[in-house]
């Protein structure tokens, strides 16, 4: 173990000061949006999302997206609303939001390369999950962008023990969390958890981010965590990771994150992996393209 | 609150939507062929269609959807597509991140394997070589490493093709700037000598690698290819119908050894053709590896 001793770490992670809150206009929307959909009003969405101007153009931006299935022009959050629908715009304003909660200055991770994967992850868990049936695929990619909460975290709390295990990962080419359990003791899915919980997140979301590298220690919401699990491996083997090359070979069916999916998706048996792996492809331009247009470095 | 001040921001003027007639063309030729094109090459493959209605004189792409699945030419037309779609692929170094995870995770895996083999010793197959660019990149990368993984080994490379002119071509080994526009000045100084306005493999290089015809439909011939390490297949099954693809693709299995590698083109896949290879991802790549059809635990 590290310098310091765990229980250390835990303490400083355990406050929390130097984190900021959620963002302003985040929880309001957030507990809005919780609601079901029939009792939304489309102008009270428009509304919160128009309240913060800089997120109202976040907004239109990815709106834009053929990421978002948007392929004509809308100018106007009512518009995006109209033509997108709430869920889409709720994905849409929280992923704007969350963007504000990079810290500044320098870091060993780019924080445009970690919202890149942020974004990629989501959009590639909304894709698996509607490819293999999967109940939720809009909360797929809540999940899947919210996953790696902790690493924000650890950028935050622990700048100097995290940088040790970047290093690490980079250096060894092994995959982050692994690094970081042998650095620090713990991983970004502890450190997410302490946020994901003082933020009082959904128990689905917090499992996701507390869990996705351990996917058999979660058995309550086992499809999602495990959706989101294997949508992070895939984008960290296609190149849209955290900017580390993780020098392994990888067998989706031998993952247990796929045991635990098929339980709740039986097509996943004859899943065709390769095409996914190839329409991720496809969107990594795309996913750099819009985190160009959406993050501005503090 | 009405959202004008959002309406007011420029928003980024949103991409053509995709005519729905060119992803049905698109998941066609996956269908049939095994090679995808993914959302950010859609624009490159209507423009292939394009050019193909032009020769055709068919106005729509509903009409030259037509074509690939009615009408009598569907076959002809096919090829015709697929030949648009890989025209100006082969060149030295093509697939950069393939040949990475080949050096610094196949290859250390197949020496681990073969050196419980008598004989220390490498075979390959560059199965579809047309012009001898990717055979001789082979041998490139295997003579970096015979100061270092490879030391006291020996390697050959089978390099094959159906097109008499296309050996014949790569047997001289003299490339123009297309071919070797992937070169860096490292491996350009190390491995080629210039002659003219052409670059020439140096004779090192070429011991390594001999040249044949080879037809994959000649099943004696096919079957002679035994005890291989590593198979190369670039865009060579997707001119192949489904029952002729099984058919190479059993070759190929019985022909490699047990811990042998399959590695295709670029967005190619095997989907639906082979369940005794099983996929494997590597950093932003993919092969096939040889496994047991197995069941998996539900």
């Amino acid at each position: 173990m590290a310098e310091e001793p765990k229980e250390i770490l835990r303490k400083r992670l355990g406050g929390l000061e130097q984190m900021p809150s959620i963002p302003v206009a985040l929880a309001p929307l957030l507990r809005y949006l919780e609601q079901p959909l029939d009792r939304l009003e489309m102008q009270q969405v428009v509304d919160l999302i128009s309240q913060d101007k800089s997120l109202a153009a976040q907004c239109l931006h990815m709106a834009n997206s053929p990421l978002f299935g948007r392929w004509q022009e809308v100018d106007s959050i009512r518009g995006a609303v109209l033509a997108l629908g709430m869920q889409r715009m709720r994905d849409i304003a929280i992923s704007c939001s969350v963007l504000k909660l990079t810290p500044s200055g320098q870091t060993c991770l780019d924080p445009t390369v970690f919202w890149e994967h942020s974004m990629g992850c989501a959009v590639v868990s909304r894709r698996f999950a509607k490819r293999i049936g999967f109940a939720n695929p809009e909360k797929a990619y809540l999940a899947g962008l919210l996953h790696d909460l902790g690493i924000l975290v650890n950028l935050w709390i622990l700048p100097k023990e995290f940088t040790a295990a970047f290093e690490l990962a980079r250096t060894r080419g092994i995959p982050l969390h692994e690094a970081e359990l042998s650095t620090l003791g713990l991983t970004h899915g502890d450190s997410g958890r302490m946020l994901a919980e003082q933020w009082q997140l959904t128990p689905d979301l917090i499992d996701v981010i507390a869990l996705h590298h351990g996917v058999m220690d979660g058995t309550a919401h086992g499809g999602l965590l495990a959706l989101v699990s294997l949508s992070d491996l895939l984008c960290r083997m296609g190149g849209l990771g955290h900017g580390l090359v993780e020098e392994r070979q990888i067998d989706f069916l031998d993952q247990p994150a796929f045991a635990l999916l098929l339980k709740e998706c039986p097509s996943l048996q004859t899943f065709d992996w390769a095409r996914l792996t190839f329409e991720m492809e496809g969107y990594i331009d795309e996913v750099h393209r819009l985190v160009a247009l959406l993050y501005r470095p503090q | 609150m009405i959202d004008s001040t959002a309406s007011a921001m420029k928003v980024d003027s949103a991409q053509a939507a995709p005519d729905p007639q060119l992803i049905r063309i698109r998941d066609l030729v996956y269908q049939v062929a095994g090679i995808f094109q993914p959302d950010n090459k859609l624009r490159l493959m209507a423009d292939r269609c394009e050019k193909r209605m032009k020769v055709l004189g068919v106005a729509t792409l509903r009409e030259y959807y037509e074509c690939l699945t009615i009408k009598p030419i569907r076959q002809a037309e096919l090829l015709a597509l697929l030949n648009e779609i890989t025209i100006g692929e082969t060149c030295f170094f093509r697939n950069q991140p393939q040949l990475d995870a080949l050096r610094n995770i196949v290859l250390p895996q197949i020496i681990e394997a073969r050196a419980k083999l008598p004989l220390p010793h490498l075979r390959l197959w560059s199965a579809a070589c047309s012009t001898g660019e990717e055979p001789y990149t082979l041998s490139m990368l295997l003579l970096e490493e015979s100061a270092g993984r490879l030391k006291g080994w020996t390697f050959e490379i089978l390099a094959t093709d159906l097109n008499e002119r296309s050996i014949a071509q790569a047997k001289l080994g003299s490339y123009g700037d297309y071919s070797t526009r992937n070169v860096t000045p490292y491996y350009r100084q190390k491995y080629f000598v210039e002659r003219g306005e052409n670059l020439h493999v140096r004779p090192e290089v070429q011991a390594h690698v001999s040249f044949s015809r080879l037809n994959f439909r000649d099943d004696a011939r096919m079957a002679f290819m035994k005890g291989l390490d590593l198979i190369m297949c670039c865009n060579a099954l997707i001119y192949f119908d489904g029952a002729s693809k099984r058919r190479v693709i059993q070759h190929f299995y019985s022909n490699l050894l047990p811990h042998g590698y399959l590695f295709l083109g670029h967005s190619e896949s095997l989907y639906g053709i082979s369940d005794d290879f099983r996929l494997v991802h590597l950093p932003s790549a993919t092969a096939y590896v040889k496994g047991e059809k197995r069941t998996v635990a539900r």
